[in-house]
């Protein structure tokens, strides 16, 4: 039995991107302008989510500083499905000595817990915008997925149609393009799904913690980043709308990630 | 003799995991200082503070000479390594003391927040783990799966903003931050302090192992050791609480040894949100602040612990279930045809 596709995540998750994406239409008021006669006031007719303390809309702030988020989570994504491939699969498919060496290194970064490493590499890479912690991100994130990549690439090297296709003489990279990257696909569909999500978590958790991206680039994370103050001004809307816009983009991702990850086990339980 | 003690398999293992511990750490340790040194920011202030300011050139590059920062990386490496052998980390720029110190005062409270939030979200995720299992796509099962999948998806620290924001500031009936009131530190005052920390801990992770500890048990009830014990005479319960949980025990058992450092790098963002004084806030006012020695040293020890909990976790694994041993030694020797 197949699992039913998540009609609704998909809707709300293309509705979200293309507002996103489409900011320049969905804005009502200039993002960054910085309305000081309007500081902190609450959700109302003009000000649809409410302004901040420096007087933005967030209402526009919201799609504007989505767009932000959404690319770091994609870009960081691509950065680290990338690197992960290359290694699950270099790594599958070498000698055991060069496998061993590349899975234990995996291992030890993996060990770094995955906050310290994202900071302490952004230290590195100096002052954070949207490209550099993008890199990072993506640079802390492969190690688990490159884990998957390579038990795959072993456990399909091991499988006799692929025995077949070298015995009829195929090539190193006719086995990898035509048997081995098929077979690989829904796996690494499933993990970069999920990796977006994971990217998009970090921005934003490093941005609120003023790690990440400073307050003058919006995101919802450095909207987030004025929340402890918006606690003191009782200003709740700096607090729940961009946070349920993230919780929302991350569930709806989520869901859409659990449906490709195949379908369930349904064989009938034998308890019952 | 030495024959017979050489041969010794559990001996030789040992040796094995332990030789995999010291190099694993070794290279950490490598990582770790050498991120810290190409960091911007001049570690002269380290250990000079904001009195290089006031020192002349000359004066600094002298600092500079004693302290060996003109020296190869690797040379300051070897020299940082010989300190910290003997237990001298350097001070806390930021604190101005001992690191040492400075862990040892925040260590306390991050291991009663991570410890209560551990043995809370492990009793509670598997409690919950039987239940769905036990209710498998029934209502009750898919209510608690599609609450589990929202929880688990909520970023820890805005659910830590809401809380606040709900408990401390519209209700007023929580404090907001700290881990003791001012000069207070009863019991039943660190308790107060405790709830709103410990529920984000533990709503943060419970659902993630939940959901494990159901579907390992939901494999477990299609083994066809059930239809036997159930043509027994056995109750479906009976057979889930004393049969199927045994099979699903190593699993919960190695979740558990790789959730340890999870669950306390988890309470890392929370203690941050909170103003909660253990080792969390430190490693993130250390980076903030660029107080590279404490940053090190925090991370050396999360590493470290992450490395050890990994290698319990394979020998629980292996004393348990003796096939995992085996499956692993064969994995390894796996014929590779590509």
């Amino acid at each position: 039995m197949k699992k039913k596709f998540p009609v609704i995540s998909m809707l709300i998750l293309t509705i979200i991107v293309f507002l996103c994406l489409a900011c320049g239409l969905t804005m009502t008021k200039d993002p960054l302008y910085m309305d000081l006669a309007h500081c902190n006031e609450a959700p109302g007719k003009e000000f649809l989510f409410g302004t901040d303390e420096m007087g933005r809309d967030v209402f526009s702030m919201i799609w504007y500083g989505g767009r932000i988020s959404l690319t770091v989570g994609f870009l960081a994504t691509l950065i680290s499905t990338m690197l992960a491939v290359l290694i699950g699969s270099v790594s599958g498919c070498a000698s055991a000595r060069i496998d061993g060496v590349l899975m234990r290194l995996t291992e030890l970064i993996l060990s770094v817990p995955g906050l310290l490493l994202t900071v302490s590499l952004q230290v590195v890479f100096g002052r954070a915008d949207v490209y550099s912690l993008s890199v990072v991100i993506g640079l802390t994130g492969w190690m688990g997925m490159a884990k998957v990549v390579r038990t795959e690439v072993v456990q399909l090297g091991n499988t006799d149609y692929v025995l077949a296709a070298k015995c009829l003489g195929g090539r190193f990279f006719h086995v990898l393009f035509r048997h081995l990257a098929p077979n690989l696909f829904p796996s690494v569909l499933f993990m970069a799904v999920m990796h977006v999500r994971n990217a998009i978590v970090a921005e934003a958790a490093l941005s609120f913690m003023g790690l990440g991206l400073s307050v003058e680039v919006v995101s919802w994370g450095s909207m987030l980043s004025l929340a402890e103050r918006a606690l003191f001004s009782r200003a709740w809307w700096m607090i729940v709308i961009p946070g349920i816009f993230l919780t929302g983009t991350l569930l709806c991702l989520t869901n859409l990630g659990e449906y490709m990850r195949g379908s369930a086990n349904k064989r009938h339980s034998n308890l019952g | 003799m030495w024959r017979k003690f050489l041969r010794n398999r559990h001996l030789i293992k040992m040796v094995n995991n332990i030789g995999k511990f010291l190099i694993s750490v070794f290279v950490l340790s490598v990582l770790v200082f050498t991120l810290s040194r190409l960091a911007p920011g001049d570690p002269l202030y380290a250990y000079y503070g904001e009195r290089v300011e006031k020192m002349s050139v000359e004066e600094q590059d002298q600092a500079r000479e004693r302290l060996g920062l003109h020296a190869p990386l690797f040379t300051q490496y070897v020299r940082w390594l010989q300190r910290a052998v003997h237990g001298d980390f350097g001070i806390s720029y930021q604190y101005k003391t001992d690191v040492k110190e400075v862990i040892a005062a925040g260590i306390g409270n991050t291991l009663l927040l991570g410890g209560l939030g551990f043995v809370l979200i492990f009793a509670l995720a598997l409690f919950l783990g039987l239940f769905c299992a036990w209710r498998e796509d029934r209502l009750a099962d898919r209510i608690v799966c599609r609450i589990g999948t929202v929880t688990s998806c909520i970023p820890e620290f805005w659910l830590s903003l809401l809380l606040l924001l709900i408990f401390s500031v519209w209700l007023d009936w929580l404090p907001s931050s700290g881990a003791y009131a001012a000069g207070g530190g009863s019991l039943s005052d660190r308790a107060v302090h405790l709830i709103l920390p410990l529920s984000v801990v533990v709503l943060g992770h419970l659902w993630y192992y939940a959901f494990q500890v159901r579907n390992r048990l939901l494999e477990e009830v299609r083994a066809d050791y059930v239809l036997l014990a159930r043509m027994k005479g056995l109750s479906g319960r009976q057979v889930l609480y004393r049969h199927c949980l045994r099979g699903a025990l190593p699993s919960y058992l190695s979740m558990m040894a790789i959730a340890l450092p999870h669950i306390l790098g988890g309470t890392y963002v929370v203690e941050t949100v909170f103003s909660y004084p253990g080792i969390g806030k430190l490693a993130y006012e250390s980076a903030r602040y660029q107080d590279y020695n404490l940053l090190m040293v925090v991370s050396l020890l999360t590493g470290t612990l992450v490395i050890l909990c990994n290698l319990t976790a394979q020998l629980v694994n292996e004393r348990i279930d003796p096939r995992m041993g085996v499956r692993s030694a064969s994995a390894g020797g796996e014929v590779r045809r590509l």
